[in-house]
């Protein structure tokens, strides 16, 4: 059982570990594609994966794995230090070597399988040996030319003396810059200069300087390479000039790709020179040990560790609500009234606690959505080579968080949206010309939150969806009928069965068989809701609504006839008293003027076949997915709870219009509400099963 | 002399406890032979006695309300909760075309295991015993026996209709 455990654990880290690698490994690809040198950091970053994978390995007893790791920390080595170039047979056996252990990974218990990959990892390695004895570029010593002194250099790592020689050999400009800080606060001051070196060009090192400063201070140099000249540089840095010393002399030039490379450094980057301290100096800090060091204050927690803490939080509230009670019915007779104040006083401050307490776990949950965008711009980036178009892909709203169990299983069908717009929204280049559209198209990923809801749109400037040969196709399949009134929206909708598609031909990017009525599926499993909008010859736009947790929710009970319902008060518009004598028939169609606008009725003793209670008025709970309304007409409305949906076990696995149940106190169970799928029946004029 | 033929000479009785004693030495015999032996959970519906493997049963509890579900088959009567658990209950009376009754102070609801973590429960009008048996006292129902019945089983002079809980469970069409 522990076993398990920590093999779980293993494979998910090793997975984000593979996850970073290949991100590495195709923004080098990048720039080898482009005939640039290979980033330094990028470097850097490849070779603490391969630092923390070898360990990692090493713990769990996989030999294998952990000696191709520690050949791959090798051949990185020796890319950081200098003693190799990067070249495309490097870059594939870096891919290789991943897409080895991936699947290495996922086949822990199958022996067999492993002693295969196992195989398959000696034959790697004999390449990746041969590869780093292959030609390799020496550079001469060149420390003649930097004007540094001896005690500097001498302080110099092996790495940060390569990295010197480097930038010499680009001719680039080297300064040495000292800069005072406060004693109290010299962390924060040092890495913001350090930042504001990165933009500006490349910090070599960073090393305490001796005496001169007043007492409260400390003084710093930073050896730094950049392509500006000393004036704009102390200008940008905000330094006097006269702190800046010119170490060597490099060659006027333009701005080069480091500058360009550097504004793209990501701030959660770790930079290990940022670390030293005066306590612990020059070349005993290894770069890779101490940027290992700041990742173990995150700790790893299984989901469904949350899950157990989350129910148990629901548990609690169930409680509160049970304490109240006795507290009220205290309250109420006269012997006990004081007790019953006090009591009711101790509830309320419980129930703070409470709701802070499941804010915090809740917020454990979360997760930006970055992870999956990172993985979709992955993939973009070989799509737009496989089908040789020039697509360009904005992401916005990266930070946006959703629960990670959501996030999880949004990855599919938003790689699936993303997909269709590349190869089937986007014309070929030719064809956008002669549209006079730009030759490069966009794809835009868009995430924001909206109340409790989180939307992600897809957007394209490609050929849109021609609606005739939708309903073209729809009146072929006999989804619909000839004759029959659609609206444009309607449409457009109809895009969501199976059968029917967005485009003509099939594939292989986006595959055959799986199309909208999927991804519909896939995001209504999740509790949201899909919605296209398009015009022809311009865009289509993919909107996907999603609950921000799936955990807790709060929940409007409504009864009809002898039961009681929950439903999803992130669903909840509004809430209206109707009289019978209000409700409109059209059409077999119950309608309400809500407001001049006709809003859609559904009635739930109807729809789930419940014998209505002689009520007389009515309440009407207005539902909104998306834009779309509808409101459902219940007899009762008892107030707002919390709510923890859970899964209903049994033989019968699925009920349309039921997404779960919740535990109410005393009450027992309560069906939870499908809203969604109660929207689209009553929008299709679909009738209860 | 203290056997139980001493007390009750010659009656009903006595001769049915001579014969389960008799039974039990011979079930003992088998079980020391190698026969395998297998563990049933009785139940009735009115006076009629069934068993189901214990295997497959997680616990059994008392009867509570019953949270009624539209929209599936009528055999379903609701969902309980069990400690936070959402379980659905199928009522063996109806599902097996029996007239319904009020539940008493005996209708207990049997919980299964599922095959994949699914658990069901089942309402039944009483919980009686666990049958120890061995592969001898088992045979083959008799033709027209219903469809849920996988074997008969003999004790003390009455047949236990053993049922095969997955063609129970099995609604078809969910």
């Amino acid at each position: 059982m522990s076993g398990d455990k920590a093999q779980r654990e293993f494979v998910s880290e090793v997975e984000d570990i593979l996850e970073r690698m290949r991100d590495d490994i195709a923004r080098l690809a990048e720039g080898v594609g482009a005939g640039a040198a290979a980033d330094p950091r990028i470097v850097n970053g490849l070779f603490r994966s391969a630092h923390s994978l070898k360990g990692l390995s090493g713990m769990f007893g996989f030999d294998a794995m952990s000696e191709l790791a520690h050949h791959l920390e090798d051949v990185l080595d020796g890319l950081r230090m200098g003693r190799s170039t990067l070249d495309h047979d490097g870059l594939s056996l870096f891919d290789e070597a991943v897409t080895l252990i991936s699947s290495l990974v996922g086949k822990l218990d199958d022996d067999r399988a492993r002693s295969d990959a196992e195989e398959s990892i000696a034959t790697l390695m004999e390449r990746v040996d041969a590869w780093v004895a292959g030609p390799t570029e020496s550079d001469g010593s060149r420390e003649s030319e930097v004007d540094l002194p001896a005690a500097v250099l001498r302080a110099l790592t092996e790495y940060e003396e390569h990295r010197l020689h480097e930038n010499v050999a680009a001719g680039r400009n080297v300064f040495l810059a000292d800069s005072d800080f406060e004693i109290l606060s010299f962390e924060e001051g040092l890495s913001e200069l350090n930042e504001a070196i990165q933009a500006l060009g490349e910090p070599i090192s960073t090393l305490p300087s001796p005496g001169e400063s007043p007492d409260s201070q400390i003084r710093f140099s930073i050896l730094l390479a950049t392509t500006l000249d000393r004036d704009s540089l102390a200008e940008q840095l905000d330094l006097p000039a006269e702190q800046l010393h010119l170490v060597f002399e490099g060659e006027a030039q333009p701005a080069a790709l480091t500058d360009a490379a550097a504004t793209e450094a990501t701030a959660s980057e770790v930079e290990p020179r940022n670390e030293q301290t005066p306590a612990d100096p020059g070349p005993g800090s290894e770069p890779s040990e101490s940027s290992l060091k700041s990742i173990s204050d995150t700790v790893r927690v299984d989901i469904r560790k949350l899950d157990e803490l989350m129910n148990l939080v629901g548990e609690l509230v169930i409680q509160r609500a049970s304490i109240r009670k006795i507290a009220e019915t205290l309250a109420t007779e006269p012997a006990t009234a004081r007790v019953g104040a006090e009591l009711e006083k101790v509830h309320r401050s419980l129930e703070r606690k409470l709701a802070d307490l499941q804010a915090s776990v809740l917020d454990v949950r979360m997760v930006p959505l970055r992870q999956v965008f990172d993985k979709i711009s992955r993939v973009a980036r070989r799509l737009r080579v496989d089908l040789g178009k020039e697509v360009r892909l904005d992401i916005r709203g990266a930070d946006t968080e959703l629960d990670k169990l959501i996030v999880e299983d949004l990855v599919d069908p938003l790689m699936h949206v993303v997909r269709n717009a590349f190869d089937h929204a986007i014309e070929d280049p030719g064809e956008r010309e002669s549209c006079g559209k730009p030759v490069e198209g966009r794809v835009r990923i868009e995430a924001f939150q909206r109340g409790n809801d989180v939307v992600i749109q897809v957007s394209d400037d490609g050929r849109g969806i021609d609606a005739d040969k939708v309903l073209e196709r729809a009146l072929e399949r006999g989804l619909v009928t000839e004759g029959q009134e659609l609206s444009p929206r309607e449409i457009l909708d109809l895009v969501f069965h199976p059968g029917i598609s967005t485009r003509e031909a099939v594939s292989t990017t986006s595959g055959r068989g799986v199309g909208m009525d999927v991804v519909r599926s896939n995001i209504a499993a999740l509790g949201g809701i899909v919605t296209i909008e398009s015009e022809p010859g311009r865009y289509t736009t993919i909107s996907m609504t999603l609950p921000i947790t799936l955990a807790i929710m709060q929940a409007l009970i409504v009864g009809v006839g002898s039961q009681r319902f929950a439903i999803p008060l992130n669903s909840v518009r509004e809430t209206l008293l109707v009289d019978p004598q209000e409700i409109q028939s059209s059409d077999g169609r119950e309608l309400l003027n809500l407001r001049g606008e006709p809003l859609l009725l559904r009635r739930l003793s109807r729809e789930f076949d419940i014998e209505p209670s002689d009520a007389g008025k009515l309440s009407a709970v207005v539902l909104g997915i998306g834009d779309s309304r509808m409101g459902l007409l219940v007899e009762r409305l008892e107030g707002q709870q919390d709510a923890v949906i859970k899964p209903i076990q049994g033989p019968v696995s699925r009920v349309r219009g039921v997404a779960g149940a919740t535990e109410l106190g005393e009450q027992g169970a309560v069906l939870v509400l499908d809203v969604s799928a109660l929207v689209e029946d009553a929008l299709r004029g679909r009738e209860a099963a | 002399m203290s056997g139980p033929a001493g007390t009750h000479d010659g009656t009903a009785e006595g001769a049915t406890r001579w014969d389960a004693l008799a039974r039990a030495a011979a079930r003992r015999e088998a079980v020391e032979a190698g026969e395998v032996q297998h563990e049933y959970l009785a139940f009735r519906l009115g006076d009629v006695p069934y068993a189901i493997a214990v295997d497959g049963v997680r616990e059994i509890v008392r009867m509570r309300p019953v949270t009624p579900v539209p929209r599936v088959p009528p055999e379903v009567s609701g969902v309980i909760s069990l400690r936070g658990e959402i379980v659905q209950v199928v009522d063996l009376r109806r599902r097996l075309g029996m007239p319904e009754v009020e539940p008493s102070r005996s209708t207990r609801i049997i919980v299964l295991h599922g095959d994949v973590g699914e658990v069901s429960g089942v309402q039944v009008d009483g919980v009686t015993e666990v049958l120890r048996v061995v592969e001898s006292d088992l045979r083959p129902p008799p033709s027209g026996e219903s469809e849920f019945v996988s074997s008969i089983c003999e004790r003390e002079g009455r047949f236990v209709s053993v049922m095969n809980m997955q063609k129970v469970l099995d609604l078809g069409g969910s």
